[in-house]
């Protein structure tokens, strides 16, 4: 039905209960305390009693089950009818898709000694597409970002990862963009959705990766299916919120009363009115395929993530870095594109200036066309010069850059390090493994209950149970005391530089960049710094699960405290108020309902992050979803892993989310 | 109330319930309550409760009421932006609630138009685009469409501005958009839902010269909405006035100022000057034995306003009159009167 026109007074909402941090301190803060108290005291008199640990080799029944089952499903991968008629099929569509991209651009095919496209044929098409779709300023930082990729000497994993993310941006959006316009269009359709949409929000990146290497292999094929399975909610939720925001709008109910048919409204109204959204949906969906891509090298997808595992895996910090900067300036070549172009839809070109622009279009085509032929005949354009390839004094010099860092300011690397870690890691760490773990469920229930209501609690109570019957229940609780404290220190960079931004603009022009890097980058690229800092543990873990998190943090706490009116803030002043009175008694409580979002998102972005730690170190369920990755006798224990890493964001997301809902 | 046959518009026991159950509510006891019981009853809103009323070919019809008073919800029945309850709106003899889809997309294509308080146009197209939209999506070549489009913006006086955007355009002029896309099909009415009460005063008043000029020169049949009394007196042939989903009174300006139905609706009309809605007729007292018959002689629809001047002028007494007889006769006295209850301060 049409939007309820604003005359009709709706009922008067009934009084609700406003929110203070008085009320909560003194009632359900202080049952928390209790509960927090009562736990600490009983599980050091328990200590080590029913603790579940269970060796990284050893097998609980269910997870030797899942590794039963496992070779089952390798089994039948040539035999079972799913396989062979619709698993097998899927996987040959998408590799042949990919491997198309990959040999225009990426691998020489059969015989030949370059790809059908060389360096400067594949610079030439970028810089064309983004002229096209853009500007000339854009489309020059592009082709200069891609010619450094070269120049790092890793051009041809460069390319790799181009066309994995490109072929897996083409395939999310023939799926997502649709999918999103019904969902933006029909709320049945967002209601059948939205349960998917919520759990691929939550679900960290990691726990795709082994379920479907095991139906699609390892390789080219899963590596896609698990990037669109990452990057396609993306794009439908931002899809249908495009379409959603324009609900309401006088131009949709003037083109219904002037007789339009649905799909002349979808097609003339509509879409174009949601362009610009769904640009930026693009470019979400591009960044997240982007990082995903970069991930997938864990199951031996090709490109720029491999040579990162590889130095994460034997430190080898020279080599990391120059893989990680090409993927950052792939990024940064990604994100300018497309919202370069969200901006270009927005422009209007006087006649003029549209015969200009495409005058200036066919010269670049001609351009272009000109590199492509070049690159396909002459060597120096067909395969990066070697003599501008500096990628050895680079990795060299993050060599050296690291061996001074660590050594002058080994204070910070080892000493903060080690303090954090024998002063908060390891007492919560102990508290939560080493607790009986009927304990640790009943605490962590009570508090569940306390903070999100009876639904949350029983919901705890089950998942963590759930945890205990899958077997990992000592790992889940070493993730989890990493995932609270970078979750609790999250908060407090995240906090404090929200609330500057939020309240000065200054501050927020100096933070922005940091904060696009942070939410453009893929977060496997963090590991590289960090773990040449902070060596191989779980404090390097955590360290990386802040950087992640932070950004995301900063911005929606800045947006919330943004977002208090300013007669309030002003009539505060006016009162008297000093900055931190305003602060603490109006911008804050006004924020709560944003702060619990930030709590929500910071510990969802955290705990994605904190498992592939277990890559860096980090020990627990990062940790055995990788060797069950890499020992196909525990396979079955790296995928009840990533189910108990499942199980574990859910409790927190429930929490967190449920808390928040009742204090709005 | 029953409608003449000729009525262009007539509209019968409109009922438009929001809320669970709403179809429950009309024709049973529900529907005797007044807006907050039946609130507090059943979590329904009626936003229009059974209204009725005719408008003439040609006619300027206002509904006027406060925010909330469902006024926009009424046109939007008329229309059926919004489906109604119950009751029936005819259009020429048609029941549009009653319309198929598709005769419905047909009757919005060609027979009415409706423009809007926030204009609603679509900001990814040009002026002349917008305005030629409803020919488009009716499948009218570009050329047709485009050449007509043309001929509405000369109509509005946007001569100039067809290959602008809507955002570069003021306020004013985007609404003379809405207007030339409302006219571009050359409808048989045009619903006008308060098209000016975004503009700025000044701007609102030549808008409201702007669409007497239109009515005038085109003879449209208007249903216009509107908070403003003063603009529904400006414009308004007859006007509706609504409170809580009903209407309250229809009449022209003189009936709603000179006969009030209740204490709300003149309260309304307090501060409309009597002078500017009244007629001679209204205020002429009849003839008397001593009354001098040589002073002049006007029609007893003038306006007193425009009548003060000839009747201050005058040695004698001012004649009323319809058609050759002389119903009344109105003195200085009757004029001065009036204006001064105008101005009680």
């Amino acid at each position: 039905m049409s939007a309820p026109v604003l005359e009709e007074a709706p009922a008067p909402p009934a009084p609700r209960e406003r929110w203070s941090l008085h009320r909560v301190f003194s009632s359900k803060a202080s049952w928390v305390l209790v509960v927090l108290a009562v736990w600490i005291i009983l599980g050091s008199i328990l200590s080590g009693i029913h603790t579940l640990t269970l060796a990284t080799a050893a097998q609980s029944p269910f997870t030797s089950w899942l590794t039963e089952v496992a070779s089952a499903i390798r089994g039948n991968r040539t035999e079972s009818v799913a396989f062979v008629y619709f698993f097998n099929p899927v996987r040959g569509g998408i590799e042949g898709f990919i491997e198309v991209i990959r040999s225009v651009i990426a691998v020489p095919g059969a015989g030949d000694v370059i790809p059908v496209i060389g360096w400067l044929g594949v610079i030439a098409i970028v810089g064309f597409v983004v002229f096209a779709t853009s500007n000339w300023r854009t489309s020059l930082l592009c082709m200069a970002l891609l010619f450094a990729c070269g120049a790092l000497g890793v051009w041809s994993d460069t390319m790799d990862t181009l066309a994995m993310t490109l072929g897996s941006v083409a395939l999310s959006l023939a799926i997502g963009l649709p999918l999103g316009i019904w969902a933006g269009l029909s709320d049945r359709a967002l209601a059948v959705m939205r349960p998917a949409l919520d759990l691929a929000q939550i679900l960290p990146t990691l726990v795709y990766l082994a379920p479907l290497a095991l139906v699609f292999l390892i390789g080219v094929a899963s590596a896609t299916i698990a990037t669109m399975v990452y990057s396609i909610p993306i794009c439908v939720r931002l899809t249908s919120h495009a379409i959603r925001e324009l609900r309401g709008s006088g131009a949709l109910e003037a083109a219904r009363s002037m007789g339009s048919t649905r799909w002349q409204m979808l097609r003339k109204v509509e879409l174009p009115m949601a362009k610009r959204t769904i640009i930026l949906g693009v470019n979400q969906t591009t960044l997240a395929a982007l990082s995903f891509v970069v991930i997938a090298a864990l199951i031996a997808a090709p490109g720029l993530g491999k040579p990162i595992v590889t130095a994460l895996t034997i430190r080898n910090v020279g080599d990391g870095v120059v893989a990680g900067l090409a993927v950052v300036f792939l990024a940064i070549m990604l994100d300018r594109a497309t919202t370069a172009a969200v901006v270009r839809s927005d422009t209007i070109l006087s006649d003029e200036g549209r015969v200009r622009r495409r005058i200036a279009l066919a010269v670049a085509a001609v351009a272009a066309v000109a590199a492509i032929i070049l690159s396909r005949q002459v060597l120096w354009a067909a395969v990066f010069p070697p003599a501008l390839v500096i990628g050895e004094p680079v990795g060299a010099a993050a060599d050296a850059a690291t061996e001074w860092f660590t050594s002058t300011f080994s204070w910070l690397t080892t000493g903060v390090a080690e303090f954090l870690t024998v002063w908060v890691l390891n007492p919560l760490e102990s508290l939560l493994v080493n607790s009986p773990w009927w304990l640790t469920v009943v605490a962590i229930s009570l508090i569940g209950l306390l903070i999100g209501g009876r639904v949350v609690g029983v919901v705890t109570v089950v998942l963590l149970t759930a945890i205990v019957v899958i077997g990992l229940w000592s790992d889940a609780m070493a993730t989890f005391a990493q995932v609270l404290m970078a979750t609790a220190f999250t908060m407090i960079v995240g906090v404090v530089l929200g609330v500057l931004a939020g309240r000065s603009a200054k501050v927020e022009r100096a933070l922005k960049p940091i904060l696009d890097a942070g939410q453009t980058l893929p977060a496997f690229v963090y590991l590289v710094p960090v773990l040449a800092l902070f060596g191989p543990t779980r404090f390097a873990a955590i360290v990386c699960g802040v950087f992640y998190a932070a950004p995301v943090v900063v911005r929606v706490v800045a947006d919330g405290v943004r977002g208090v009116s300013s007669d309030m803030v002003e009539s505060a002043t006016a009162q008297g108020s000093s900055s931190w009175q305003i602060i603490r008694k109006v911008q804050l409580p006004a924020s709560s309902k944003s702060l619990m979002l930030a709590v929500n998102q910071g510990l969802i972005f955290v705990l994605a992050v904190v498992v592939i730690g277990g890559l860096v170190g980090g020990g627990g369920l990062g940790y055995l979803v990788l060797v069950g990755q890499s020992k196909p006798e525990l396979a079955g224990k790296g995928l009840a892993a990533g189910l108990a890493i499942v199980l574990l964001g859910v409790v927190l997301d429930r929490i967190a989310q449920s808390s928040a809902r009742r204090r709005s | 109330m029953t409608s003449s046959p000729d009525a262009t518009i007539a509209v019968h026991s409109l009922w438009k319930v929001f809320g669970p159950k709403a179809d429950t509510v009309v024709g049973t006891d529900l529907a005797e309550l007044s807006r907050a019981d039946l609130l507090a009853q059943t979590g329904c809103v009626a936003a229009v409760r059974d209204v009725s009323f005719d408008v003439a070919p040609g006619e300027v019809f206002v509904v006027m009421g406060l925010s909330g008073s469902g006024k926009s919800t009424l046109v939007r029945c008329l229309t059926r932006l919004i489906e109604p309850t119950s009751g029936s709106v005819l259009l020429d003899g048609e029941d549009i609630a009653q319309a198929s889809p598709k005769r419905l997309r047909e009757l919005r294509r060609t027979k009415f138009s409706m423009v809007f308080q926030h204009f609603g146009l679509l900001p990814h197209r040009r002026v002349i685009d917008n305005i030629a939209y409803s020919l488009e999506i009716n499948g009218v070549g570009r050329e047709a469409r485009h050449a007509r489009a043309r001929e509405v913006i000369e109509l509005v006086g946007l001569t100039g501005y067809d290959q602008h955007y809507p955002e570069q355009l003021s306020g004013g002029m985007q609404q003379r958009v809405g207007l030339a896309r409302a006219l571009a099909v050359d409808p048989e009415v045009m619903f006008l839902d308060e098209p000016f009460s975004a503009l700025d005063p000044l701007i609102r008043r030549d808008m409201q010269a702007e669409v007497m000029r239109l009515h005038r020169d085109l003879g449209k049949t208007m249903v216009f909405i509107t908070h403003d009394l003063a603009e529904a007196m400006k414009v308004g042939d007859r006007i509706a006035i609504m409170r809580d989903g009903a209407v309250v009174q229809v009449g022209t300006a003189e009936d709603l100022v000179a006969r009030p139905v209740d204490d709300y609706v003149a309260d309304f009309t307090r501060d409309i000057p009597r002078s500017h809605v009244l007629t001679l007729q209204a205020i002429a007292r009849p003839v008397r034995g001593d009354d001098d018959l040589t002073g002049p002689r006007l029609p007893g629809t003038t306006i007193v306003r425009d009548a003060a001047r000839a009747i201050l002028d005058s040695q004698h007494p001012v004649q009323v009159v319809s058609g050759d007889d002389v119903v009344g006769v109105v003195t200085k006295d009757e004029v001065l009167r009036l204006i001064s209850a105008d101005d009680p301060a």
